[in-house]
């Protein structure tokens, strides 16, 4: 009953989808807000309700759903019961819809007397893509398809999605890969009205952008640490294309919203955010085609049919084919001679911004490249982890120069003498801090310095910043009152969030160490001043897999004991599928990581032993990144609700 | 100007599509890799060793029995899983590997070798990957079996695994011939 009665209320929306489309071309303004407060609501609730009666399925274990009977079994847990939903092809396509019908009702909260012809215009292209991935998910993947004969037990589900980091990591991604939509919405509507009516776009796209941005930022920090504990690599970014498609829209979405800040600020950069604003959502779109047709390899298990790619990229082409044409006409009537100096805060962001294109660019280029050679040599080539470090590296180097220096400029007009004892003092604190390092650890590693200089000249620079705002204040006690935290505004958290990861990411992988050794029971061996020795390996039964457990006791240099590491090999039997369960012990200046690989009967056990530096900073930078960006929305909010 | 610039993304746009359209249309497997190398001369080349950095002399090492040549790396995950079934070649059946230690770090190389059993003869370092552009590889690892003319009889791009493992000694076993 559940499943059919999903089907159907998957179908009326997208009836009401349709209906809103055609809403949006009635000019009678009193009618209208009753016809799209139907239709709206409509679609959010009726896929609210398909959603729920899949998961109902999911939660009941009803195998006569195909999908439920390919992705599910009676002894899964029920957390992983209830994220198996999103965890397989046609589901995550129902999550992704689900969102969309939030941001849709969201945009048509905002619709009032004053902006009416800007919001129905949005809502117009929101309806279409609405109906795009609507008719997408009925007509190749449709999550209620049934099966005849009976089925007494699922197939089960794939073991290393088994997490509750891959739980909440979709939902994530997701809200910032459709909040990015209501960029594009935004964009077209506002190219379209040539802006007459003197509608603040840039106040509406903001908030949206920001929501966006930050979701996705966390959405791949969770990816990332889903791969680090789960996949057992001892590494946690791979460059795989399903990542890639996730950090090129962020890319754009970074630069999309320092954009708009100068938008907002300077009315200069409009044609810019615009083209910014569909490129996003574009490469969010391109991205789900690369990784669920099955043109690219990769390491995510995605049900690949050559069917759904051909019908996403048609999607991709109308889309972009109309907004990027839309762009080519209406631009020009956007640009402004509002010119501005290099040395400000729009030149280093204008500047950064073109840094950002070029790292997605390249990136970009990187993960399709396979594709372009093979037509013009009719070779297959696959690309990894040199080409993107080689291209990536250098690139972000300087930007992240200019990016500190941007932090302490400021959107008043500059006074080069000041600003350049700032910059300076920052640069000294950096240099300063660096020296401490070297000292401390004797460390002759270029990139590794290079890479600890940049973070600390980034944390450095957000430090200056404040200072340099406090010495504004009249009350030179802030120190001691609770009005310097609010000196920790969106931007210097963020940016602060931006060095520690800087740092992380730095000391993971240029100081990690590998121990890759055989072992038997009592054996021991040593990684960077531990000692590591096998205590002793024992079975134990999980919920719906049995593992075997090693005991790994680890001892520093005093020979005290630092703690205890239980990796463990898990037999899935219902799939007969084995994963790889790490067991970390974490501090803040390094990770120890051990993973239990295969046995052999003469020579012992494979373990895999890392120590990786510094790598809490990378999760703790993404923290600060995330509430950064939370600081920034809810002001962005505020500023919004004073327009609307 | 101006009006070039603000069609140029959508020039662009339209090749990427096209491009994805064509790949989508054409029926192709994804993991076939064709090679121009297949029964010509294995290209020369000269190089250091990984262990004793002396000359790594292709002459030496080449012409008189079937050679299988390993394209490798540390920072490769599918190598690591590839290498025991390179062991296995080297050791049980008693088969020549020449490894080729593909833009790696030298240090890290020895130390891989050490923990997970060196299966070659010799290792030749290809620091900048130019030995890789002359041999054609695409991707890490690549293995090659080279007769004793120095013909190249057999390309396997990508690991060697439980599956593949037959074929590749059935391979080298017609190679003997």
């Amino acid at each position: 009953m559940a499943p059919t009665l999903g089907n159907i209320t998957l179908w009326l929306s997208l009836c009401f989808a349709i209906l809103q489309f055609f809403t949006s071309f009635k000019k009678n303004n009193n009618s209208l807000l009753l016809f799209y407060k139907i239709v709206v609501v409509g679609i959010l609730l009726s896929i609210l309700f398909s959603f729920f009666s899949l998961m109902y399925s999911h939660i009941i274990s009803d195998f006569s759903v195909l999908n439920v009977f390919q992705n599910s079994h009676t002894t899964k847990p029920l957390l992983y019961k209830i994220s198996g939903v999103w965890g397989n092809h046609e589901g995550s396509m129902l999550l992704w819809i689900l969102v969309l019908s939030l941001v849709n009702y969201w945009i048509y909260k905002l619709y009032n007397k004053k902006n009416y012809i800007f919001i129905s215009n949005a809502l117009q292209i929101q309806a279409l893509i609405i109906i795009g991935f609507l008719l997408f998910v009925l007509i190749t993947s449709n999550p209620f398809e049934r099966i005849s004969f009976d089925q007494p037990d699922g197939l089960g589900f794939n073991p290393i999605l088994q997490d509750p980091a891959l739980a909440i990591h979709p939902p994530l991604l997701y809200f910032g890969y459709v909040g990015l939509s209501a960029a594009f919405s935004f964009s077209i509507a506002t190219m379209r009205l040539h802006n007459s009516d003197e509608v603040p776009w840039h106040n509406y796209m903001k908030p949206f952008v920001v929501a966006a941005w930050s979701f996705l930022t966390a959405g791949i920090a969770i990816g990332s640490i889903w791969a680090y504990y789960e996949l057992g690599w001892g590494g946690w970014w791979f460059w795989d294309p399903v990542e890639n498609a996730a950090i090129m829209p962020w890319l754009l979405a970074t630069a999309l919203l320092h954009s708009l800040i100068t938008v907002e600020r300077k009315q200069s950069l409009q044609t810019w955010v615009l083209l910014l604003a569909i490129l996003a959502f574009l490469l969010s779109v391109i991205g789900t085609f690369l990784v669920r047709s099955g043109i690219l390899t990769s390491v995510h298990a995605f049900a690949l049919d050559p069917g759904r790619g051909i019908y996403i990229l048609l999607f991709a082409t109308l889309l972009g084919g109309y907004s990027l044409m839309l762009f080519a006409i209406k631009s020009k009537k956007f640009s402004n001679k509002n010119y501005f100096s290099f040395f400000s805060k729009e030149g280093s962001i204008l500047v950064n911004n073109l840094f950002m294109i070029i790292v997605c660019a390249s990136i970009f280029f990187g993960t399709t490249y396979p594709l372009f050679v093979e037509i013009f040599s009719n070779n297959r080539i696959s690309i990894g982890e040199p080409y993107f470090n080689s291209t990536v590296i250098p690139i972000m180097i300087p930007a992240i120069l200019i990016m500190g220096v941007g932090t302490i400029l400021s959107w008043e007009k500059v006074d080069y003498k000041k600003t350049a004892q700032h910059i300076i003092t920052s640069m000294l604190l950096a240099i300063l801090i660096i020296l401490i390092f070297f000292l401390f650890y004797r460390t002759y590693n270029i990139l590794g310095l290079v890479g600890i200089a940049l973070g600390f000249w980034i944390i450095c620079s957000v430090f200056v910043k404040i200072f340099i705002n406090i010495k504004k204040e009249k009350n030179k006690k802030i120190l001691f009152s609770a009005k310097f935290l609010k000196h920790f505004n969106s931007m210097t958290v963020a940016h602060l969030g931006v060095g520690l990861l800087i740092l992380g990411i730095t000391g993971s992988s240029v100081w990690q160490k590998e121990n890759i050794t055989r072992m038997k029971v009592n054996d021991e061996t040593t990684i960077n001043n531990y000692n590591v020795v096998f205590k002793e390996i024992n079975k134990i039964k999980g919920p719906n897999y049995v593992a075997l457990e090693g005991n790994f006791w680890v001892y520093n240099q005093q020979n005290k004991i630092v703690t205890v590491l239980k990796p463990e090999k898990r037999i899935y039997p219902i799939t007969n599928q084995t994963t790889t369960e790490v067991s970390i012990h974490t501090n803040l200046l390094r990770d120890l990581y051990i993973v239990l690989g295969d046995e052999d009967i003469l020579d012992g056990w494979i373990v895999r032993i890392y120590y990786n530096p510094l790598v809490i900073w990378i999760w703790i930078g993404v923290l600060f990144i995330f509430m950064g960006g939370l600081l920034s929305l809810k002001n962005n909010l505020k500023t919004l609700r004073r327009y609307n | 100007m101006r009006k070039y610039l603000s069609i140029t993304p959508l020039i662009i746009f339209f090749c990427v599509v096209v491009v994805f359209f064509y790949f989508l249309i054409i029926k192709r497997d994804p993991s076939y890799l064709p090679s121009v190398l297949i029964n010509q001369k294995a290209p020369l080349f000269e190089t250091t060793s990984l262990f004793n950095n002396e000359p790594f002399i292709y002459e030496e090492e080449f012409g008189n029995e079937t050679v299988i040549v390993n394209f490798f790396a540390t920072w490769c995950v599918p190598c690591r899983m590839e290498h025991p079934f390179i062991n296995q070649l080297s050791k049980e059946k008693g088969i020549k590997v020449i490894g080729i230690n593909y833009k790696d770090d030298p240090k890290k190389a020895i130390e891989w070798l050490k923990k997970l059993g060196n299966p070659y003869s010799k290792v030749a370092v290809d620091k900048n990957g130019n030995i890789g552009v002359n041999w054609g590889v695409y991707g890490m690892p690549e293995t090659f079996i080279v007769n004793k003319n120095n013909i190249v009889l057999y390309r396997q791009a990508g690991p060697i695994t439980k599956d593949t493992y037959d074929n590749f000694y059935q391979q080298i076993k017609e190679g003997n011939k």
